[in-house]
């Protein structure tokens, strides 16, 4: 079929966005007709009239319900009532995994509109989140791809790799609501799939009792301190750029900012200032997290809009007050949320509320004297969920085509300050006027941390640990480094001692350990998608050391049954190649191991495992093979600067497997750097590795370097 | 499309039904055909993905048997409020 197709015609995305429009209008047709049908089914009418006459009117009731649940028609739980039988005859299709038919068709319109977002963005491709939905999107048949996006839903893991994904949020939650995967309200899964405006989500308004009792709620907000750095860098002048530099200043760590501005009128006002998420990090225990991040899109009753709520409460901020509200992505969105709400409203008086990188105009304001900007680059398909809403007077907004187009990078906020600067000048000036009230000077600043004490933080407990800052050429790092989720595997091949021997420092401390008549070296594979250094990929070769001071031959055999901190021997990293300038630092300067930057594509949760690394000129494919469970490999790490040893301590945890009978192969193409160099040194491209350790999930966290003195 | 012998001792009310069923049975047809166009559509288009005109045209089929069944239903409801 595809041999046919026409490569003319307008752009494949525009096509693909008015098919799934058109497409999601039939479906809501068919809910329609399902409702109606079932409403004749339950029909009080129908009900009475067939105790009297039970032969056809049972006939007749036999043909409705055949109608409504015939997989091949309407489908299995296309029977719509709110409550009694009829509702449990629909909740049973669902239960049993039959979804109506008005759903499959939505979920269809919702899968183009995801196709259509992966043509316009081809970088998608190096997504771990991205890769899996595009597997289950695209599934061939609509059931397969319908039981594919069930499990990746309920998949715990999968699904903060999708919160990178935040472009196509509004669908996914669409999805998920339509397969019943998701508490939203059925009515929301509709509106969100066909595009329908969401005056004020399922929950309407801020329940402010709940908020009252403290410990009840969600959220709650702390003041901190910020860092000396931190303060210095806050405006102390009200505007726009200055207002979002402070933001871009407290970017993901769950924190908001509260200052106060005297104004040219000598009213002392109040600015509210809200950041978004960052993709591939921990949100800590802060309510932007991933949940919170797609509640906060649709519902005002989110845990990100109730804590910035108990901030500004916090803050003693008198009632009456005028506020001004600045957010970026999805702070921007909670801030809209908050300005919707009633209660809020009648409460402060917000004057303004503008969102960077958050479409704003789907959102009505309970004051209609609220002025709304919404500045969004047209390729940061965060706030570009179906086109733009209609003229308001009190609206302002400015939809732009960035020089940016690479998500998330279009998406970023200093990205937008700096298009502000120089691409949208107008814009800048623009809502610089409109805040004039609050063009003065800074008076007071506050921060606040927000907490979800609904949710334990992530990773607890393993990854709640007592941390310090070091610094580095990157910036500040905090060690341990914590690996929320991450996949790895380890081949282990053995090779030539004297070979391995001379890949090691050149000091007589340094030996191969010994298996039998042969060294272990081990190529180890890791693709890091969420960590406190943001995620990364890494290819590290290291080579299995004995104890620096006093090797004994039994030392590898004791050390598998001692804690990784008790361990003498360990493995000397000889190389490594990782994706980003931070992690490369970090092993650098923290943990005084040799890497350089190298991008890989890392797949390493299927069956098979796949490692493309053109510019390194590495990869690795093959079936581990059959294998078992084994302990968790925590490993000692060693590494070298000037005339010491660095020592590293690595805890895991996760489902290690040992596979014994690995049919993994790894090419070189060409040496790229020192990691091909030296695995060309070993010659391990010319065998098979020994044995394989794979961790398609873990988490882990990588101490400090200790420095030796050897 | 709606066409079929009333009983004149129907009750109006099932009858009301019987004529709703088959208007949403001609509706069904309808979407149908709003969704095999949409299958042509993709079709025609070299980037599009493969199994979009697939899933439609599987959807397309279901919608024609939703149409059949509710004009059986409609058969079915009508002898019972003639009866």
């Amino acid at each position: 079929m595809a041999a046919h197709r026409r490569a003319s015609g307008p752009p494949a995305k525009e096509m693909l966005r008015d098919c799934a429009r058109d497409v999601v209008a039939v479906a809501e047709g068919i809910r329609e007709v399902s409702a109606r049908t079932s409403s004749v089914l339950f029909s009080p009418a129908l009900t009475s009239s067939a105790r009297r006459r039970p032969r056809t009117g049972l006939a007749a009731r036999w043909a409705l319900l055949r109608t409504l649940t015939n997989k091949q028609g309407l489908g299995g739980s296309a029977i719509v009532a709110p409550d009694g039988v009829g509702h449990l005859l629909g909740a049973a299709g669902e239960a049993l995994g039959r979804e109506s038919l008005a759903a499959l068709v939505a979920v269809t319109s919702l899968r183009l509109r995801i196709a259509a977002v992966l043509l316009d963005h081809p970088e998608f491709g190096h997504d771990p989140g991205m890769r899996r939905l595009t597997d289950a999107v695209t599934a061939d048949h609509g059931p397969e791809a319908v039981r594919a996006l069930r499990a990746l839903f309920k998949d715990r893991g999968a699904q903060r790799s999708l919160s990178a994904l935040a472009p196509i949020l509004a669908e996914l939650l669409a999805i998920r609501g339509l397969l019943d995967e998701d508490p939203l309200s059925d009515e929301t899964a509709w509106a969100l799939a066909a595009g329908r405006e969401l005056a004020a989500g399922p929950v309407s308004g801020l329940d402010a009792a709940h908020l009252s009792v403290p410990g009840r709620g969600d959220g709650a907000a702390q003041a901190v301190e910020p860092s000396a750095q931190e303060a210095r860098s806050l405006a102390t002048e009200g505007s726009f750029l200055g207002f979002l530099r402070n933001i871009d200043a407290l970017t993901g760590d769950g924190r908001v900012l509260v200052q106060e501005v005297r104004g040219p009128d000598g009213v002392l006002r109040y600015v509210v200032q809200a950041p978004g998420t960052a993709a591939g990090r921990p949100r800590d225990d802060s309510p932007q997290d991933f949940a919170g991040a797609w509640r906060n899109l649709f519902l005002t009753d989110s845990p990100y809009t109730r804590s910035i709520l108990l901030a500004i409460r916090a803050h003693g901020i008198p009632r009456g007050s005028d506020l001004a509200l600045v957010g970026h992505g999805e702070g921007g969105i909670a801030l809209l949320n908050l300005a919707q709400d009633d209660e809020f409203c009648r409460a402060y008086r917000v004057t303004h509320v503008v969102a960077v990188g958050a479409r704003a105009d789907d959102r009505t304001p309970a004051d209609p004297r609220t002025w709304v900007a919404g500045i969004t680059n047209r390729y940061d398909i965060v706030p570009a969920l179906d086109g733009p809403g209609g003229p308001h007077s009190n609206r302002y907004r400015v939809d732009y085509t960035g020089p940016t187009r690479e998500f998330p990078h279009c998406h970023l906020l200093r990205v937008y300050i700096e298009h502000l600067e120089t691409v949208i000048p107008q814009a800048r000036a623009d809502v610089d006027r409109a805040l004039t009230p609050y063009r003065g000077p800074v008076e007071r600043s506050r921060v606040y941390r927000l907490r979800d004490r609904a949710r334990p933080p992530e990773g607890y407990p393993f990854l709640a640990v007592p941390t310090t800052s070091l610094v580095t050429s990157a910036g500040p790092v905090d060690v341990p480094v914590r690996y929320y989720d991450s996949s790895a595997a380890h081949l282990c091949f053995p090779v030539d001692p004297d070979v391995a021997r001379s890949l090691l420092p050149d000091v007589a401390w340094l030996v191969p350990t010994r298996l039998g008549r042969r060294a272990l070296a081990v190529l180890s594979l890791y693709e890091h998608r969420c960590t406190t250094i943001g995620p990364y990929t890494e290819l590290g070769l290291s080579v299995l050391v004995d104890d620096l001071w006093r090797p004994h031959a039994y030392d590898l055999a004791a050390d598998l049954l001692r804690r990784a901190d008790l361990r003498r021997t360990g493995r000397y990293v000889v190389s490594l190649a990782v994706g980003t300038e931070e992690a490369r630092a970090v092993a650098e300067e923290v943990w005084a191991q040799p890497a350089v930057r190298g991008t890989a594509d890392v797949d390493l949760q299927g069956r098979e495992l796949r490692v493309h690394a053109p510019e390194l000129g590495v990869s690795v494919e093959g079936r581990p093979g059959p294998g078992a469970r084994c302990p968790e490999p925590d490993w000692v790490l060693y590494g070298r600067r000037g005339g010491s040893t660095v020592r590293t301590l690595v805890r895991t945890h996760g489902r290690p497997r040992l596979h014994a009978r690995p049919r993994l192969r790894l090419r070189l193409d060409g040496a790229h750097g020192p990691l091909a160099r030296y695995l060309q040194i070993l010659e391990l491209d010319a065998v098979r590795p020994g044995f394989v350790l794979t961790s398609p999930r873990f988490v882990a966290r990588r101490s400090a370097g200790a420095v030796l003195p050897r | 499309m709606v066409t079929a012998s009333r009983p004149a001792t129907a009750a109006p009310e099932l009858l009301a039904y019987v004529d709703d069923l088959r208007v949403d049975a001609d509706r069904m047809d309808g979407y149908a055909q709003r969704l095999r166009g949409a299958a042509e559509t993709l079709g025609n288009c070299a980037e599009a993905p493969e199994w979009g005109g697939a899933s439609l045209e599987r959807q397309a089929t279901a919608c024609v048997t939703a149409a059949i069944q509710l004009r059986a239903a409609a058969a079915a409801l009508l002898v019972h409020a003639a009866e």
